[in-house]
């Protein structure tokens, strides 16, 4: 590798050094499914496209999630509603105020048009109906550039 | 303590196929009232007649409410749907329905009917939908109105001993209105539903 001039690295952001760097180590992206239900996380994990290379935690409950969040173990979150203790409301202010580096998406059977306003302007990426299949999830992560086929 | 069971496993399907139908009931519910509902988690357990008090959360034995059921059959599975609620709702229901008129008892029959027709179809045909049934229904009764819920649900009365309860609470965000719905489905019907959810986990 060729000696980079200083001060070059500041001319990136954070994310875009990390990926470049996740990129020539292969590293798998830190993926959370947070969800109160083992059927929902399952369903969720089911649906990950074959070819994207995650290292899977799970959360029951929203505050596991956040725990993990910190940890670094949630670059990319998939995220529930409607969980007993803290709700993945809570979660995505946790993560605003933290200012904690997560991609979030929201994957809930609360579809009124309202939760999904409420959700983005806290935060998440976007919100997929439950339940959740592998079309709907592909379709959304092609969208935001998450997947490349 | 009934000696049917129900395993963590089902119990957790039957949750988070309650969770997405709840939800598509909930949207309904929010569009024809113009308002948010906020959604709880469902709470699902084998129950007696005489436990079902228990497990509400709108209504206490004390409080007067306003009931209304019918019964569902498809699939192999059969059982009763029940709405109640709190005679405090009344107000602020005929409110967000743009009920002008004086509140009397005909008026309150209807919104509880309308509450009672958007909840029930959404919340059962989103269930049956997913474990792919699809349920017929008798037509709607209404249990009783500004009674107690020991008057209106007697548990001496009931045609069954044990059944598998799902209760749904639906609470209005900034008004007074908090209804639970109940879905009892029979002893006899576990067997079937719980294979429609094996085949949901497997999947």
């Amino acid at each position: 590798m060729r000696v980079i001039k200083t001060g070059t690295f500041s001319d990136f952001s954070y994310n875009q050094i990390k990926t470049a760097f996740r990129f020539l180590l292969y590293m798998a992206i830190p993926l959370l499914i947070c969800d109160d239900s083992s059927m929902a996380r399952k369903q969720v994990a089911r649906s990950l496209p074959d070819s994207w290379d995650v290292d899977i935690t799970y959360a029951t409950n929203g505050y596991e999630g956040i725990e993990a969040i910190r940890a670094g173990k949630g670059e990319m979150v998939f995220l529930d509603l409607t969980m007993p203790g803290l709700d993945g409301y809570g979660v995505l202010e946790s993560v605003k105020s933290e200012e904690l580096k997560a991609v979030i998406i929201v994957i809930s059977g609360d579809i009124q048009p309202e939760a999904r306003e409420r959700v983005k302007s806290l935060g998440a990426l976007d919100f997929i109906k439950k339940p959740i299949n592998k079309d709907k999830l592909q379709e959304v992560l092609l969208t935001y550039g998450l997947l490349e086929l | 303590m009934p000696n049917l069971k129900i395993d963590e496993i089902h119990r957790d399907a039957m949750q988070e196929i309650t969770n997405v139908a709840m939800g598509q009931a909930g949207d309904k519910l929010a569009r024809l009232l113009d308002t948010f509902v906020i959604l709880s988690i469902p709470h699902i357990d084998i129950m007696r007649p005489s436990d079902i008090v228990m497990a509400l959360q709108a209504v206490d034995s004390r409080d007067s409410v306003s009931g209304v059921c019918q019964g569902f059959i498809g699939g192999g599975i059969s059982g009763e749907a029940m709405l109640l609620f709190n005679d405090t709702s009344f107000t602020d229901l005929a409110k967000l329905m743009n009920y002008d008129d004086e509140l009397d008892q005909q008026a309150e029959r209807e919104l509880l009917m309308d509450a009672t027709n958007v909840l029930f179809g959404a919340c059962l045909n989103g269930i049956a939908e997913q474990i792919d049934v699809s349920f017929s229904f008798g037509p709607p009764l209404v249990l009783g109105q500004h009674r107690k819920f020991s008057e209106i649900f007697n548990t001496e009365n009931a045609k069954w001993e044990n059944a598998l309860v799902t209760e749904i609470n639906y609470q209005l965000e900034n008004y007074d209105v908090n209804c639970d719905l109940l879905i009892i489905m029979t002893e006899e019907s576990l067997d079937l539903l719980f294979k429609k959810l094996d085949y949901l986990l497997e999947a």
